[in-house]
């Protein structure tokens, strides 16, 4: 698919059982390939039980261009425990690689040794990872290390690279940790380097060798993270939940070296009404959290929106409704966000497509939040929270605050909080400035803060329409479009993780002659309706394929431009196929103007 | 006549209640409570006890949560934040940590925080985030005109308990100290003298202080905390009681059906900011987390 575009695009899976250091071995390879350039995309996925021999799987897919999703199919498995990985051996492309074990300690039985499994097309390595590792080691505990050699040395991917990061990796530990591990690695890419090679992947050199040392191999969560420490966050007040619970480690950890203050509190409640108060005395506030605790700060939110209080919340989605699956992802808490709570409370609404969104919208949240004096969700799921990509932060910190300037007193006039202006944004005084005394409340309110119903229409259009410039804010993309410009036939309109499931779509689609583009609309409240409009204008069917079951987003912009889309939706728990988008894309390009969209129930596409 | 009673003229009176400045706390606006409420006396003895501190207006915040009391922002002269119905605490906490250069002082009544934001208060008490935490207790609902709370009396009659309440009424002073609040004392509307000066203690407290005030309601009670019920009822803590034994305090509030008035127990330990900044201390000596 879109070879074109790539030199080199390669996929590994590494698979075993916890304790083999599955996890591990794929953090190795994937800094690895940071550093000597290449663009990373990697996911790793747990047992979500704590203890036993789950199935660990890292997957890393190198390229030599920017890609934005995971393949579909891996170009290499590494098998650290035939038991999991076996039933993973379809998923290695044809003339892809499967390296393994092959000098098994005890008996197995029939069918066991995952030798028995390989296709035909496929290639099988099986090289002795237990007697290389002892006799380099004396000890058979580094065998992760050792297959990481040996697929290094079969592809011809430089060892000094892998050198240093086992230094890293091993850096606290005692210094023979490192050299045995290092024996180990030399001892794999020797015997790798040593096999004749028979398939047919080839890693090429990066493109973009210089970039390495400036690019940093992070998560969604970890963009998020040092996205707020760059912002110069004041406060973090948190409740653990998966898949969120990162970003609060991270920031725990980080946060009181940074001169700010982090407390794990009692319950999600607690956790957005500190951070409310936070936000209302002037801190750079923010929490994180997934579906059930967004649910239950619904009505701290409604709060902020009505009291006019800052303070960023990052919401990381989950399977739901309820505990749902914890550890699955998925796209489903867009109404959550967008429209939870009571009345009317609009709020600004940011939904990153990959890990750099991730950081940059995290950075920026706190500016948005002051400048509209609102709420800012930051809405990602597990998808994107837990995996890896290779991201060149800018050498300047853009996100830090300005200086503060305090509002004019009037004078022989009390200080109008809520002041009706042009704008909608009203001067804002902190607790300890002098002669501003004011009480702000979740009553409807006139200027001054005092509770009233008077003004409850101009309140409330003053509230939703300050929002409206925020989708035009600058140095923030709040909607992109790619791909063929002009009048084409399938527009595909995306938000969240999955649009790198539709960029790489789109690219296969134009390879294969389909006139086709995408559009990622990041900031879903405020809706930049007339951007989103232009593309509809522009595209004979919209596509909007996400991970829900009602097409969240598809009644989101359909309600908003009174226009139908074509949906699908999937909620398996796991991202979206490139394979089933690009079906539904066939599909809707061989359909007439008028048909497709609105056709009946066709196939997998709902329609509206 | 008594020779000894002199008349009181009422602007003599005035300016004698202007001079001290306390009333610079009051805003204004007017109370919406019903005339003869005790949490005029609260409004009274708040702004006393700031003025009697020196604390600013501009760095006093005041935060409520939701009914009859929590009305009080509005009525005092400094920064209020009104919240939500039991989410006093945590918003309280937020501000403290975010500015430890305000005084940040919680109200609520008691449906306020011992329904629906029970949850909060151990936590604030356990970390002992610098703040006072006044509760204006009057065993009723009243801004939802009348309902049972959990500190109604067993037998009371309200609009949800037609035929009597049967739950046990909750012990706040017993569960204060048993969360390890770092300051505990109770006051009485009927009292206003002492309540400033309990109030006073309390905001002056460095470290979490709850002080819990018994208040009338005098629209929606007409039978069990009455001004003339509770006047029969109240006493002062006995002089020889030992702010500092814990132990004695929790036999001092378990003694009576309406625990004596005073200070019931008083303890120095390191605040939130406290351990916030010894944190800090320690993890700027440790080495930088991975990435």
């Amino acid at each position: 698919m879109a070879k074109s575009r790539n030199g080199t695009d390669i996929q590994f899976a590494i698979i075993g059982s916890a304790g083999d250091g599955t996890i591990a071995a794929g953090d190795i390879m994937k800094r690895a390939a940071a550093l000597m350039g290449y663009k990373v995309i990697a996911f790793d996925i747990y047992p979500p039980e704590i203890r036993g021999f789950g199935k660990c799987i890292s997957r890393i897919r190198i390229s030599s261009q920017q890609t934005y999703s995971l393949k579909h199919k891996s170009d290499v498995l590494i098998s650290l425990n035939d038991s999991h990985a076996i039933a993973h051996v379809g998923e290695v492309r044809d003339f892809g690689a499967v390296l393994f074990e092959d000098s098994p300690i005890a008996a197995i039985p029939e069918g066991g040794h995952i030798s028995a499994h390989i296709a035909a097309a496929q290639v099988p390595y099986g090289f002795a990872n237990r007697r290389i590792c002892e006799e380099a080691t004396g000890k058979a505990r580094s065998r992760n290390i050792v297959a990481l050699g040996y697929a290094a040395g079969l592809f011809d991917i430089p060892a000094e690279i892998f050198h240093e990061i086992i230094a890293q990796k091993f850096a606290k530990k005692p210094q023979a940790v490192t050299d045995d591990n290092i024996r180990a690695f030399d001892a794999g890419f020797a015997a790798g380097k040593a096999t004749f090679k028979l398939d047919d992947v080839r890693v090429g050199m990066p493109q973009q060798v210089a970039n390495g040392k400036d690019a940093v191999m992070m998560t969604g969560n970890g963009a998020v993270a040092r996205g707020f420490l760059e912002a110069g966050i004041d406060t973090y007040f948190g409740y653990p939940i998966t898949p969120a619970t990162s970003i609060m480690e991270r920031l725990a950890a980080a946060l009181p070296r940074a001169g700010g203050r982090f407390l794990q509190t009692e319950d999600e409640i607690a956790a957005i009404s500190a951070t409310l108060g936070a936000g209302y005395a002037g801190a750079r506030a923010a929490t994180a959290t997934s579906g059930p605790g967004l649910a239950l700060m619904t009505e701290m939110m409604g709060l902020g929106v009505m009291a006019e209080v800052p303070f960023v919340v990052v919401v990381s989605q989950r399977g739901g409704p309820s505990t749902g699956l914890p550890t699955k992802t998925e796209q489903s808490d867009l109404n959550l966000a967008v429209f939870g709570g009571s009345g009317d409370a609009r709020r600004i609404v940011l939904a990153p497509t990959n890990v750099e969104g991730c950081y940059r919208c995290a950075g920026m949240a706190f500016e948005i939040a002051e400048k509209y004096q609102t709420p800012v969700i930051v809405l990602i799921d597990l998808y994107l929270s837990n995996r890896f990509e290779t991201v060149i932060p800018p050498r300047e910190n853009v996100f830090a605050p300005k200086p503060r300037i305090k509002p004019e007193l009037p004078e022989n006039q009390p200080y109008r909080r809520f002041a009706l202006t042009d704008d909608g944004i009203s001067p804002r005084a902190l607790p300890g400035d002098e002669g501003h005394m004011h009480t702000v409340t979740g009553l409807e309110h006139n200027e001054l803060g005092r509770p009233s119903d008077a003004l409850h229409q101009q309140m409330n259009a003053k509230r939703h329409d300050k929002l409206t410039s925020a989708t035009r804010y600058p140095g923030l993309t709040t909607c992109k479009r790619f791909g063929d410009e002009g009048r084409v036939k399938v527009g595909i309109l995306g938000w969240g993780s999955t649009f790198g499931e539709i960029l790489e779509t789109m690219y296969a689609a134009q390879d294969e002659g389909i006139s086709c583009a995408a559009m990622k609309v990041v900031m879903l409240s405020p809706l930049p309706e007339e951007r989103i409009n232009e593309f509809f204008d522009d595209c004979d069917h919209i596509l909007v394929p996400e991970l829900n079951h009602e097409g969240q987003f598809a009644n989101l912009v359909s309600g908003a431009l009174g226009r139908p889309v074509v949906r699908l939706n999937r909620t398996t728990g796991a991202p979206m196929m490139v394979d089933e988008i690009l079906a539904e894309v066939r599909r809707l390009a061989q359909t007439g103007i008028g048909e497709g969209t609105h056709s009946p129930v066709q196939q997998q596409g709902a329609t509206t | 006549m008594n020779e000894h009673v002199k008349p009181v003229y009422l602007e003599e009176k005035l300016d004698e209640i202007r001079a001290d400045g306390h009333l610079a706390y009051r805003s204004k606006s007017l109370p919406t409570w019903c005339p003869g409420c005790g949490y005029f006396a609260m409004q009274e003895g708040l702004t006393i006890a700031l003025n009697r501190l020196g604390i600013r207006n501009e760095d006093a915040v005041v935060v409520s949560g939701i009914g009859c009391s929590s009305r009080f922002p509005f009525f005092v002269n400094t920064y209020g934040f009104h919240t939500l119905h039991g989410r006093t605490l945590p918003v309280a906490t937020g501000v403290k940590t975010a500015n430890d250069a305000l005084t940040v002082v919680a109200i609520g009544g008691d449906g306020d925080g011992f329904a629906i934001g029970g949850g909060h208060i151990p936590h604030a008490a356990r970390r002992n985030v610098d703040m006072t935490y006044m509760v204006f207790d009057n065993g009723i609902y009243g801004l939802t005109k009348g309902q049972t709370s959990p500190t109604t009396a067993v037998g009371f009659r309200s609009k949800t308990t037609p035929y009597a309440n049967e739950d046990q009424p909750l012990h706040p002073l017993m569960m204060l100290l048993a969360y390890r609040a770092s300051w505990v004392g109770q006051a009485y509307a009927g009292r206003p003298h002492h309540l400033a000066d309990m109030m006073e203690q309390a905001i002056a407290h460095r470290g979490f202080s709850y002080l819990h005030i018994l208040s009338p309601c005098v629209t929606f009670d007409k039978t069990d905390r009455t001004y003339a019920n509770l006047n029969m009822q109240v006493q002062d803590l006995p002089d020889d009681h030992d702010p500092t034994d814990l132990m004695a305090a929790m036999a001092q509030a378990a003694a009576h059906e309406i625990p004596a008035l005073g200070l019931f127990y008083r303890e120095e330990r390191p605040t939130l900011t406290d351990v916030m900044n010894d944190t800090a201390e320690r993890a700027r000596n440790a080495p930088a987390p991975a990435e």
